[in-house]
């Protein structure tokens, strides 16, 4: 029996986080995708909730002057500049399999490379929509066969609940980042035409995979209280908040030192439990508060299992010990960017919810920054 | 039949196989039948599966493509016509490596103690002061057993009159054992029946010798080891993860050990710090502790050598072992074997030269087109002048290079290496081969059965190293007594 090192702990456990962050990327722009195309032209629908789900508004700001198709799907797709993009996801997804081989099966490890390679060619620039569709519909193939091969092949040890650990934590907050974007009220002006009264739930079940599931579980035709309460609470959906909740819980079950982060968890779950709220407003704080809980959730784990890894100053060349690693300084430690991108979305989310509305409807208007800085300070 | 042994070209060298009037060597008997007996297709198909296991076990080894670029795995070339020893001879050379190990381990342990060698005029001191691998660090410091080179790699050639040299011992931090080991694996999969024809010596103890060596080097009752790799960019982190993992041991970088202020070695693992009683280090000594040596490495560990100094945590190989690594010291090694062991070496040297004393030297300038001359610390093949190769504007580069740093050189006739048959297309080839045997020290001192054989699969070439175009071969022990 050897032991499990803090830093390969931590590399499983990101591995587990950017695999799932891709899957959820993909499927979102893709549902989004569809969905809009429905939609009259008139309709003020936009991109920009997508930019909001995954919280790296600011960036967005910075680089592009409105929230058009082309603009927000290359921001999520391949732009280096996001950090949370789907490419840059599976990115250090690899980096981080690159440094678990003899830890993650040989196996998925090539199937994470494919993934890599696959990703890098289909969704190059310049993207067709025909060749983007077809691209995004595959990118979960991918992820699946990944963790199915892991689930059914890897030695289900300490690494592979760091792994899940991984997955699930990403899973929640994904979860709760859609939920909150579909309680934003954007079609307020045209609910009452009759075939787009539901659409934006029906967007959200889609994006989660959810929709036929919620047709056998619920029985009710499509609305607020309903969906909510199945993507919430429901037991048995496995991109539900509570499942995914529980399925952390019983993951740091196995660890050792797990009674900080359990506490965590536990207190949230119970929140959750607790949960009877209707007004978007007080339903839109709920959220915000579950992913700041989740963010402390993610920096209690790190402080327990990886705070000496994270230490570590990135390796540098030397050439006399025959050590060369890709300039890219993202890549030559994976773990910390996606603890970057994280610590941007937790940022974004404590601003208030009121404000984000406005500056979503007038996205021309500078009002960003200021709300930024109010977000900060009241936190 | 596409294996005909009668016109196979011997070309005059000494064959592993095939003796010059075409008849199998004794004891490669069985084995050229068998490989005469095989069709086109047969031999394409084998050939196929040991590509096949070689993708499918993984074994690859890592090709620098350049500053920058990065690196890429390739999968590991292998020949599968294997190269055949006899016991009796390897028995020989197995008591000529022990032998050698010794003689060095001792003269180690005397350089970084009362250095009587210079005392008794056995050599002068300065070729210890200038070299490049004598750490100061290291006076004083006792390892167990005297031992300090615990895993050596002494590369062997056969010359044209079928005589075995060393032609240097790889003292440092050697690598290829992985590769020995999972030839052999390939080969069972590939030749199943041959192993039915032969007595084959197995190799595959090699993990469990090497973690009994490395226990030993500890008196905890069941010490905590780890091989501290430089990361997966260095080209031998493949063997590093293979042998960490055989041994049961922990694989670890520079950054996943600490130093405490009790000066003693920890891991950081999810259940906190654990403490490390032996590192087998696959890192150089410069990069091992930037406290004491390159300040500007990230690879080592802060205070590994205050940790290794009070005797808290086992070094292996020791820091230091590289004074012996040196192409300079190697020409004594036989006068070292005469002083320490008082025994005659069963081994011999490749004939040498010094360029640090004046009428060797005026002899090696004299001969640069049929010499080859070697740096004294450089280690894969570079630096060197191959004098028969060379244009005249090279050697005359090389000899002001000799002038200017006469210590620095040593030079050898170029030696006709050995061949053995090796499928190329659809028929056997003679190549220029080498062998890399394994020594281990500790408690007590163990040698491969065979070793690693590179092949140079270019066509004359004598190059074998793996990153320019190397093939390998299982090399096997053959014993016909039993």
């Amino acid at each position: 029996m050897t032991h499990t090192l803090s830093s390969t702990a931590q590399r499983a456990y990101w591995l587990g986080r950017y695999l799932e962050r891709a899957e959820s990327t993909a499927r979102l722009v893709s549902v989004n995708a569809r969905l809009f195309y429905d939609l009259p032209k008139r309709l003020p629908l936009g991109w920009q909730p997508l930019v909001v789900i995954t919280g790296n508004q600011d960036v967005f700001n910075e680089f592009y002057d409105e929230p058009s198709e082309k603009n927000v799907t290359r921001f999520l797709i391949n732009d280096a500049r996001n950090p949370s993009s789907l490419l840059n996801s599976i990115e250090f997804a690899r980096e981080n399999v690159r440094t678990l081989r003899g830890i993650i099966p040989r196996q998925a490890v090539e199937y994470v490379n494919e993934l890599y390679l696959y990703a890098k060619d289909s969704l190059s620039e310049p993207l067709s929509r025909l060749r983007r569709s077809q691209s995004l519909v595959d990118i979960p193939k991918f992820t699946q066969r990944i963790e199915g091969f892991m689930s059914a092949n890897m030695l289900h040890d300490d690494h592979w609940s760091f792994f899940r650990l991984g997955n699930y934590i990403e899973r929640a907050d994904m979860t709760s980042r859609i939920i909150d974007v579909g309680t934003d009220n954007m079609l307020a002006d045209v609910v009452e035409l009759e075939p787009f009264a539901d659409i934006q739930w029906r967007s959200v079940l889609l994006s989660l995979d959810a929709a036929q599931s919620y047709n056998t579980e619920v029985q009710e035709p499509i609305n607020q209280a309903a969906v909510l309460d199945f993507l919430l609470q429901n037991p048995r959906l496995p991109r539900s908040l509570a499942y995914a909740l529980k399925s952390t819980r019983n993951g740091l079950r196995a660890l050792p030192r797990n009674d900080q982060a359990l506490r965590r968890v536990n207190r949230l779950r119970r929140k959750l439990a607790g949960f009877n709220l209707t007004e978007p407003e007080q339903i839109r704080e709920f959220l915000d508060e579950v992913q700041i809980d989740l963010a402390d959730l993610n920096r209690s784990i790190s402080r327990t299992y990886f705070a000496t890894a994270t230490k570590r100053s990135p390796v540098k060349k030397i050439s006399e010990q025959k050590i060369s690693k890709p300039a890219d300084k993202t890549a030559a430690d994976p773990t910390h960017s996606g603890q970057t991108a994280r610590s941007t979305k937790a940022a974004g989310k404590q601003r208030p919810s009121s404000r984000r509305s406005v500056a979503k409807r007038r996205p021309s208007k500078k009002t960003t920054s200021s709300t930024a800085e109010k977000g900060k300070s009241r936190s | 039949m596409t294996i005909n042994w009668r016109s196979y070209d011997t070309t005059g060298l000494w064959d592993e196989l095939i003796t010059d009037s075409h008849r199998a060597r004794k004891g490669a008997g069985n084995l050229c039948r068998v490989l005469a007996g095989l069709s086109d297709e047969e031999l394409t198909a084998r050939k196929t599966a040991a590509e096949l296991a070689i993708r499918s076990m993984g074994i690859t080894f890592t090709v620098y493509t350049g500053e920058g670029s990065g690196s890429i795995d390739r999968e590991w070339p292998f020949d599968i016509v294997p190269r055949l020893l006899m016991k009796k001879e390897w028995d020989q050379i197995s008591a000529g490596l022990t032998q050698r190990v010794n003689a060095l381990n001792r003269f180690i342990d005397d350089v970084y103690h009362e250095q009587q060698v210079f005392a008794d005029g056995i050599l002068p001191p300065e070729y210890i002061e200038r070299s490049k691998d004598y750490r100061p660090e290291c006076r004083g410091v006792s390892p167990r057993y005297g031992v300090w080179s615990h895993v050596c790699g002494s590369d062997l050639v056969r010359d044209a009159d079928g005589q075995v040299y060393v032609l240097e011992d790889n003292l440092r931090v050697p690598s290829g054992v992985s590769y020995m080991l999972e030839n052999r694996e390939v080969m069972k999969r590939v030749f199943p029946e041959l192993f039915e024809e032969y007595v084959i010596h197995p190799v595959d103890d090699y993990p469990g010798r090497l973690a009994a060596c490395l226990r030993s080097l500890s008196d905890v009752r069941s010490p905590q080891i780890v091989v501290l790799t430089p990361g997966i960019y260095n080209s031998a982190y493949f063997e590093h993860a293979y042998l960490a993992n055989a041994m049961s041991a922990q694989l670890v970088e520079g950054s996943d050990l600490v130093v405490g202020t009790d000066d003693m070695v920890y891991m950081h693992t999810i259940e906190g710090p654990v403490q490390v009683d032996v590192i087998y280090r696959r890192i150089d000594d410069v990069f091992l502790d930037p406290e004491v040596f390159n300040p500007d490495s990230t690879l080592g560990v802060p205070g590994l050598m205050r940790a290794w100094r009070a005797g808290n945590v086992a070094l292996a190989n020791a820091p230091g072992c590289g004074v012996a690594d040196d192409k300079v010291i190697y020409t004594y090694v036989p006068d070292l074997i005469r002083y320490y062991l008082n025994e005659e070496p069963i081994l011999p040297n490749v004939p040498s030269y010094r360029c640090v004393e004046k009428d060797q030297r005026d002899y090696v300038l004299d001969n640069l087109d049929k010499l080859v001359v070697k740096p004294a610390n450089e280690s894969g093949g570079y630096g060197m002048l191959i004098g028969p190769k060379a244009s005249r504007a090279e050697r005359k580069k090389f000899a002001r290079q000799i002038l200017a740093n006469p210590r620095n050189y040593m030079a050898q006739p170029m030696l006709m290496l050995s061949t053995a048959p090796t499928l190329i297309d659809n028929h056997v080839e003679p190549r220029h081969l080498d062998l890399r045997p394994f020594i281990l020290s500790g408690a007590k001192n163990y040698v491969t059965m065979g070793g690693l054989t590179r092949v140079a699969m270019r066509k004359g070439s004598i190059v074998v190293n793996s990153s320019q175009g190397g093939g390998s071969k299982d090399t096997w022990i053959v014993d016909l007594e039993s």
